[in-house]
């Protein structure tokens, strides 16, 4: 069997999410002017709708030739997809970025950019620390040099 | 006549203005090449900066800037596979693969060479059809635009690889998130979920941002133990012999890229991959198979979306329309400085027109200087480690989103958007289709509402419309022709065909 053939560990849940959405989407498109008339502010919007319902449709027609993945139920199904795409590193990765977007509110842009930056990069490079934070100082000037001087960019 | 070449020249006589087009196109290099920066970011924030100059000093700048912008765009997109502008998405495409293959720096001189190529045809198509091109784009009825964004789109969705459904899905998905905020005609919220917040839309670029950057950068993680790839740019400048094969094509596409850009509100983006989709149509004998670093695949969008810059100006000097975002800006400018762009701009200003064409030359006299040099250290900085290099990329994507707006809440959007893109990446969809959808959609809802309306909300004379236009019957079979091309209908009847016109 081709490899190109079979089914990704929670493709069909996918494409059914993705009918729902596009059913979604058509609900909220017709609560926009209803069928009122054929050149309403909802019209385009509930045809783009028909189109999304009509595609997803049909990537769902499309895996029905593919072979099933290798798991055993749902728990395993679920298992293997958060350890092929959701591994530990992109949650934690994941976690700094909304922390840090959360922080720059708190602790102003410059300081929370440093940690961020100092974190990250220690926990992907799994240590050094003190080099961490020399690139982070570098990186952060140079931000400043660019955005702030340079182009006067509103920085957060 | 003797005006007419004092006009042309003089950008290139006067230090002044020599030196503020050379600084526009250099830092319009690095800004393109940054992502999460864009030329129409970069040019609002010099417009803002110029109203109390000289109009000719503020125009040097903005064309420099604009020239280099849409060229920086593809350095990013072949050494980070992150397109720096949305004209950029297509040199992603082959441009990527080429650089992980070790051929960076021959990516980037050929995609230099060809960049002046496109912006010179651009600009003598410019120079010499600007009265012929702005009477045609005249003609266009908005249901000519409706078509025109329809084709945009379903090339888009046939660029994604594997599924046309996909790249249809994704152009949808794109364009509901282009349409959210407030209906332009009666003021009604659309898919706002009844947040006021959202009555504003959301800007593409946030969606780009998002899409572009924090899905990639997600992505990179997975490859993070891999080792670095040594771009190779020793070899920058390409062979005289490389640059001549390539010279037809590019020729061809400089053209797609001055048609598409004439017309108002599409731009480099669509010109680029209008022009990628004629040369995988078209060159029957790649370098390397399209989307594995095919030089076809590089040079066509690269011409394109250069030459749609000179395209771009057709409207605005003419008709005073903008040809994509960043001429809706200089309009802008030139109304600040007391100009008023449209059919009376050539006839009470003639030199603001002829003194655009001589810069725009100048400026790609520049592009060739700088984007020949300093390649190396621009390489270096993708050789920095990815540990390094995917949170700079976040901290970029924030300052990028925050300062169009300083908006916060755009900025989680933006985040947001980079986890739906991440997500659709692993399912094998294009980020490409969504962000045209994005551009496209509220471009479509406007052209069809206006089309209808003056059917008389008649979907009957609608279509009668459609083929007894000639430009709009042209436009329709192309449609048509595009979805055919897509269907299994097309490859049926060919193998139906082939052994019909081999057995006679």
């Amino acid at each position: 069997m081709n490899k190109t053939d079979k089914m990704l560990v929670g493709e069909r849940t996918f494409c059914v999410l993705l009918v729902l959405a596009s059913l979604v989407v058509f609900y909220l498109a017709y609560q926009i002017s209803g069928f009122s008339s054929i050149n309403s502010p909802g019209a385009f919007p509930i045809g783009v709708a028909l189109v999304m319902i009509f595609s997803a449709v049909k990537i769902g027609v499309e895996l029905i030739g593919k072979a099933k993945p290798d798991c055993s139920g749902w728990l395993d199904a679920f298992q293997q997809f958060r350890d092929t795409h959701f591994p530990r590193r992109i949650l934690v990765f994941g976690l700094l970025a909304v922390a840090y977007l959360a922080a720059i509110q708190w602790v102003s842009f410059y300081v929370s950019t440093f940690l961020f930056l100092v974190l990250s990069i220690v926990y992907l490079r799994k240590g050094r620390v003190l080099n961490a934070i020399l690139i982070a100082a570098v990186l952060l000037v140079l931000i400043y040099l660019l955005f702030s001087l340079a182009f006067s960019v509103y920085l957060p | 006549m003797s005006d007419t070449l004092s006009y042309l020249l003089m950008a290139w006589s006067d230090p002044q203005l020599l030196m503020l087009t050379a600084l526009g196109t250099f830092a319009g290099i690095y800004i393109g090449a940054i992502p999460g920066l864009s030329v129409t970011m970069a040019v609002s924030i010099l417009v803002s900066f110029t109203f109390s100059w000289d109009v000719n000093d503020a125009l040097a700048l903005i064309v420099g800037i604009f020239i280099g912008g849409v060229y920086g765009g593809s350095r990013s997109a072949i050494l980070l596979n992150i397109p720096g502008a949305p004209s950029s998405v297509a040199t992603a495409f082959d441009g990527y693969p080429l650089a992980q293959q070790g051929e960076a720096g021959r990516a980037i001189g050929l995609s230099t060479v060809m960049s002046v190529v496109g912006g010179i045809v651009g600009t003598i198509m410019l120079a010499s059809a600007a009265p012929l091109i702005g009477e045609l784009a005249l003609r266009f009825a908005p249901r000519d635009y409706f078509l025109v964004a329809a084709i945009g789109l379903l090339l888009v969705g046939s660029l994604a690889e594997g599924s046309l459904a996909k790249g249809i899905f994704a152009a949808g998905l794109g364009a509901v998130i282009g349409l959210v905020g407030m209906d332009p005609v009666t003021a009604q919220g659309r898919f706002t979920l009844g947040q006021v917040e959202l009555m504003g839309g959301i800007h593409y670029v946030v969606l780009m941002i998002g899409l572009f950057g924090v899905a990639e950068a997600f992505y990179q993680l997975h490859n993070l133990d891999s080792p670095v790839i040594r771009q190779k740019v020793d070899k920058i400048l390409p062979s005289f012999a490389m640059v001549l094969k390539f010279l037809p094509l590019s020729i061809r596409t400089s053209i797609i890229g001055v048609i598409v850009g004439v017309l108002p509100g599409v731009g480099g983006d669509i010109a680029a991959l209008m022009a990628y989709d004629h040369a995988k149509r078209t060159v029957k004998n790649p370098s390397r198979p399209f989307g594995k670093g095919a030089y076809e695949g590089l040079v066509a969008p690269e011409t394109a979306n250069s030459a749609a810059v000179g395209g771009a100006y057709v409207p605005m000097l003419t008709l005073g329309m903008p040809g994509d975002a960043v001429t809706a800006v200089i309009i802008g400018a030139l109304v600040v400085h007391g100009l008023n762009p449209g059919p009376m701009l050539m006839v009470e200003n003639p030199h603001i027109f002829y003194f655009t064409v001589g810069n725009l030359l100048l400026a790609n006299v520049f592009l060739m200087i700088f984007g020949l040099m300093g390649i190396k250290l621009f390489a270096k900085f993708v050789e920095m480690p990815k540990a390094v290099l995917i949170p700079l990329i976040l901290v970029l994507c924030v300052v990028g989103t925050y300062s169009i707006n300083s908006s916060m809440t755009e900025v989680y959007w933006m985040l947001g958007f980079g986890v739906l893109g991440y997500l659709l990446k692993i399912f094998g969809f294009q980020m490409g289709p969504i962000i045209l959808g994005a551009i496209l959609g509220p471009l479509m809802d406007t052209s069809y509402r206006q089309a209808m309306s003056s059917a008389g909300d008649n979907p009957m004379e609608l279509l009668q419309g459609l083929v007894t236009s000639p430009l709009s019957l042209i436009l329709s079979a192309a449609v048509v022709l595009i979805l055919l091309g897509n269907t299994p209908l097309l490859k049926k009847l060919k193998s139906k065909l082939s052994p019909a016109s081999a057995r006679g």
